[in-house]
């Protein structure tokens, strides 16, 4: 399947490597299937890639990596749907935004994949998390481009 | 807006398949008791709302937004944790 999107041009995405949502995510409910790409410029980051909207992608990370204790309590129902029964049958990763210049990781709200029936599902999960936590970066701000 | 009256313990049900319950009432302060299918969400409206905001705006996230974002990794203490996902291909952003 080829698919024209904004950010990366035109790419082409396996059958097989679409991950459904079968309730879309809250605020972007009409996207169901999704690709998930990996950015070659930077082994952090993947993009989930709506398929049927080339102007709509997330920029996700597995939380871990950026903050080691994050511990993701999620209430059975919503995995449910999903097929599975705890989370090491998923693949968990979170929602990169930004507020201002700095870039904020959504924790609350992770997206679990399971990866063998190519389903997804945007979770809320359990205990008081932020839908900001700010990346601290130990390097100068980014350059501007003119 | 359909307004019901109800007591603790008593319920309502919408179509064939959700049960709400009033579990309690102390104050200004009700606990709800839901039944619901599994692949019905079932959210705090304000939590919703504000996820929803959050995704539309990490929607309009650009790739050159996100640079810098692998320096910012706790490389150190990652525990080995893999690198996000087994994904498909390599993309170049234009």
């Amino acid at each position: 399947m080829r698919i024209t999107t904004t950010r990366f041009g035109r790419i082409d995405v396996d059958g097989s490597d679409i991950i459904t949502f079968h309730s879309g995510l809250p605020g972007l409910e009409g996207c169901r299937e999704w690709a998930l790409l990996a950015d070659s410029s930077n082994d952090a980051l993947g993009w989930l890639q709506c398929t049927t909207r080339g102007d709509v992608a997330l920029a996700v990370v597995s939380p871990r990596r950026f903050v080691p204790d994050y511990s993701v309590r999620i209430p059975r129902s919503e995995l449910t749907p999903l097929a599975i029964d705890d989370l090491h049958q998923a693949q968990v990763v979170v929602v990169v935004g930004r507020t201002g210049k700095k870039l904020t990781l959504n924790l609350k709200a992770p997206i679990v994949i399971n990866l063998e029936a190519r389903t997804g599902r945007q979770v809320v999960a359990s205990g008081d998390l932020p839908l900001q936590f700010v990346l601290c970066s130990e390097q100068p701000p980014l350059k501007k481009s003119a | 807006m359909l307004v019901l009256s109800r007591q603790r313990d008593e319920s309502i049900m919408i179509g064939d398949n959700i049960v709400i319950t009033i579990v309690d009432i102390r104050g200004d302060k009700v606990r709800l008791g839901i039944n619901a299918p599994a692949e019905i969400p079932v959210h705090r409206q304000e939590v919703y709302e504000a996820i929803q905001r959050e995704n539309l705006r990490a929607s309009r996230l650009a790739p050159s937004d996100t640079q810098g974002i692998g320096r910012m990794a706790n490389r150190g203490t990652s525990n080995g944790q893999p690198t996000p996902p087994p994904a498909g291909r390599g993309i170049e952003p234009r």
